[in-house]
């Protein structure tokens, strides 16, 4: 045993000197975000070669990265309540209001006037201003998306059908589902791809000239169930139960693959992040994948108004409250958001980045990029970026969009249910 | 040492892990339920009952209530039945009979949360092993049973009566044993066919087992959370929300905190009053077995 004792004492000499290291020298900064386990893709090796040059510029700082991919909301305010949130927060724009209003994350004001290498004039005004409230500012965007139509130009070929253009309504983009359907049940192909989550359909409504929350987003009754809410609903419902032009939520599930991605449906609806799964669409029996971004043509919703509207999700770099190390923090949300990290971060094609050089070069380099770029004056941030526990809603109106589609609802009363459910909600705020 | 003190300190451990983990945070949640809270901004307002009231005026919470009630009222019994209908299999003087009480049991020593993950596959509309088999017997369906409001309660109620077998079954097996054998070969002696053996000698006598299976099984059924928080989040169009998941939900979803402490309070509330009626509906069968 003595022969040993050498060895022994090296050994937690060693760990010692590990753990004195770790809690002198270095700063350990906590990430947060609402990302699913990595897999070690292209996007996930970009991210973690940006951390590395951060740690490697910033020796004396640690970043360690928490990914949540279920009820971020709810575990980070958790997180709050506790004193024990991550010293940077990835805010949603769909959720960002309870962050901000309740105090959970940092004025990022003084730390953006104390650093003249910052300028916020880099990134588009409309996007910055989702997260000021008067003169505070509580996140720098690290990116946003605009909801778009994304159609595949082979199966319009293949139709002999024109691409879309922005002017269209909802009878011409019925009328092109149809032609791009193929007979048959079902069919092999469809000429849409709907996605029931509500963040997917909202602006459905708002392109045939409703609102779904009363401007003060104090109740839903009124606007949820209005008529024009009603009609839009409608008439999605009836592309999935009526013209089957898309597949039902149930056929969608048993693909197992997204259908549009799969190249069994030619427009779907979705954000930028969409592209990164167009990137690695699964392969045909010829080996070439079925879809990839030069069969891909973007293009504003239909609209039943004057103007197509969108929703635009953004988000944002934010600092808990209960940090002790915002100085840290600030110094990694400014590498993330400078004009090199982004370039390398957004070149996997997540979302339109939120710096106006790193979006205009990207938008240079490629003709699909350039075509988000016009829809963005026309769009609006989500209603939870301003109400809290918007998320309900949500939840209320996917609910209802799923009883109209798989158990044959009325989209009237479905729509009236949820609007007093939501209601009876708001009441209890 | 006294045997008073040498008592207390077997009971003390215990004792001290009930107030600390039951009782304690029971009279907070009591407090709590008092007060309108906003957890994230610290706010806090004295609002007296009015939590309890507005939950009993909440046709959200009674839906809730209905869900968990159904729950129970099919997942209880079927429960049982199989519980009871395995014991009775693994109740036979044969080689290797272990083997199989086990296997009956280990599905209850495996997380809910994994199996629950199992069940989903088993539920799915294309892939899944109940649309498998119905394809087999020429039924193509491909129902996609948990988010189909007609049959997600029963998706539940079939994946709660199989996974919770082993604990009834150990149960029902031990009051098997514990019947006395004499009443058999009595029975034998008289012509009594096995049926009858089984109605008027076998379930009689398994009656305070059954009781207890019963009690435990009904508060376990209305506290359901885990399967449903996992497989159905309580949909389709609020079909599965049951109470337990509805307190979560308000809870930390909303964070509407008074309301979920007071709506806990009146679960208990109706799990009490559900087990009393339970009790007075089993005295007269019970003191008959403590007469016999």
């Amino acid at each position: 045993m003595p022969r040993f004792q050498p060895l022994l004492l090296a050994f937690c000499l060693f760990f010692l000197a590990g753990c004195h290291r770790e809690a002198s020298d270095r700063v350990v900064i906590r990430i947060a975000n609402w990302g699913g386990a990595k897999e070690g893709n292209k996007f996930d090796q970009t991210v973690a070669k940006i951390y590395d040059d951060f740690q490697r510029e910033n020796p004396d700082i640690d970043v360690r990265e928490e990914s949540v991919p279920d009820e971020y909301v709810a575990k980070m305010s958790l997180a709050f309540i506790a004193g024990v949130e991550p010293d940077i927060m990835m805010l949603d724009a769909s959720s960002s209001a309870l962050f901000i209003n309740s105090g959970m994350v940092t004025d990022l004001t003084p730390l953006i006037e104390k650093d003249k290498d910052f300028r916020l004039d880099d990134f588009f005004p409309n996007v910055v201003d989702i997260d000021r409230r008067g003169k505070a500012l509580y996140a720098i965007p690290n990116d946003f998306t605009p909801m778009v139509v994304y159609y595949n130009k082979k199966l319009f070929d293949q139709a002999h059908v024109p691409y879309p253009t922005g002017d269209w309504d909802f009878e011409k983009f019925r009328e092109t589902a149809k032609k791009l359907t193929t007979p048959g049940d079902p069919p092999s192909q469809y000429g849409y791809a709907f996605a029931n989550a509500t963040s997917q359909w909202v602006m459905w409504l708002w392109n045939n000239g409703a609102y779904h929350v009363a401007p003060d987003g104090s109740h839903v009754s009124g606007y949820l169930d209005s008529p024009k809410c009603v009609e839009a609903v409608s008439f999605l419902a009836d592309l999935v139960n009526k013209d089957k032009v898309s597949p039902s939520i149930s056929q969608a599930a048993a693909m197992g693959v997204d259908p549009f991605a799969n190249g069994q449906a030619a427009m779907t609806v979705s954000g930028h992040w969409s592209l990164l799964g167009y990137d690695n669409a699964p392969k045909g029996a010829d080996g070439k994948p079925k879809i990839s971004w030069a069969d891909l043509g973007v293009v504003g919703l239909p609209h039943n108004i004057p103007q197509s509207q969108t929703v635009m999700y953004e988000s944002g770099f934010a600092i808990g409250a209960h940090s002790k190390h915002k100085e840290a923090a600030w110094r990694f949300i400014k590498y993330m958001t400078s004009h090199r990290a982004q370039i390398q971060y957004q070149e996997g094609g997540i979302a339109v980045c939120g710096r106006k050089d790193v979006a205009a070069e990207r938008a240079k380099a490629s003709k699909l990029e350039a075509e988000f770029l016009p829809l963005i004056p026309s769009s609006r941030p989500p209603p939870g970026a301003n109400i809290e526990g918007y998320e309900f809603v949500e939840t209320q109106a996917q609910s209802a969009m799923d009883s109209i589609l798989q158990n044959g609802r009325n989209p009237h009363e479905a729509m009236t249910k949820a609007a007093r459910a939501i209601d009876r909600e708001f009441e209890k705020k | 040492m006294t045997k008073r003190v040498m008592g207390w300190l077997f009971v003390g451990p215990a004792l001290l892990h009930l107030f600390v983990f039951a009782l304690l945070p029971m009279a907070y949640a009591l407090y709590l339920s008092l007060f309108k809270i906003h957890l994230v901004r610290d706010e806090r307002h004295f609002v007296g009952a009015f939590n309890y009231t507005y939950t009993l005026r909440d046709s959200s919470f009674w839906n809730a209530m209905w869900n968990s009630a159904r729950y129970a009222l099919l997942s209880v019994p079927l429960g049982m039945a199989v519980g009871l209908g395995v014991a009775l299999l693994v109740n036979q003087k044969i080689r290797g009979i272990t083997i199989f009480r086990t296997l009956y049991y280990i599905p209850s020593i495996a997380s809910g949360i994994a199996l629950s993950m199992l069940w989903i596959y088993v539920f799915l509309p294309q892939t899944g092993m109940v649309n498998t088999f119905l394809g087999w017997l020429g039924i193509t369906t491909k129902t996609d049973f948990l988010n189909n409001v007609n049959f997600a309660m029963g998706a539940l109620v079939v994946m709660s009566a199989l996974n919770g077998v082993g604990p009834k079954m150990i149960l029902f097996l031990a009051g098997l044993i514990n019947i006395p054998n004499e009443l058999y070969e009595a029975a034998q002696l008289d012509g009594a066919t096995r049926t009858r053996t089984f109605w008027r000698i076998t379930l009689p006598m398994l009656a305070p087992t059954t009781f207890f299976v019963m009690v435990t099984s009904t508060i376990a059924a209305m506290q359901v959370f885990t399967p449903v928080y996992l497989m159905t989040k309580g949909g389709p169009e609020d079909s599965t929300d049951v109470v337990g998941y509805h307190i979560y939900r308000e809870a930390w979803v909303q964070f509407n905190t008074g309301l979920s402490a007071a709506q806990s309070f009146l679960l208990l509330a109706a799990i009490v009053v559900i087990s009393a009626g339970q009790f007075r509906l089993q005295r007269n069968q019970l003191k008959g077995y403590a007469a016999a």
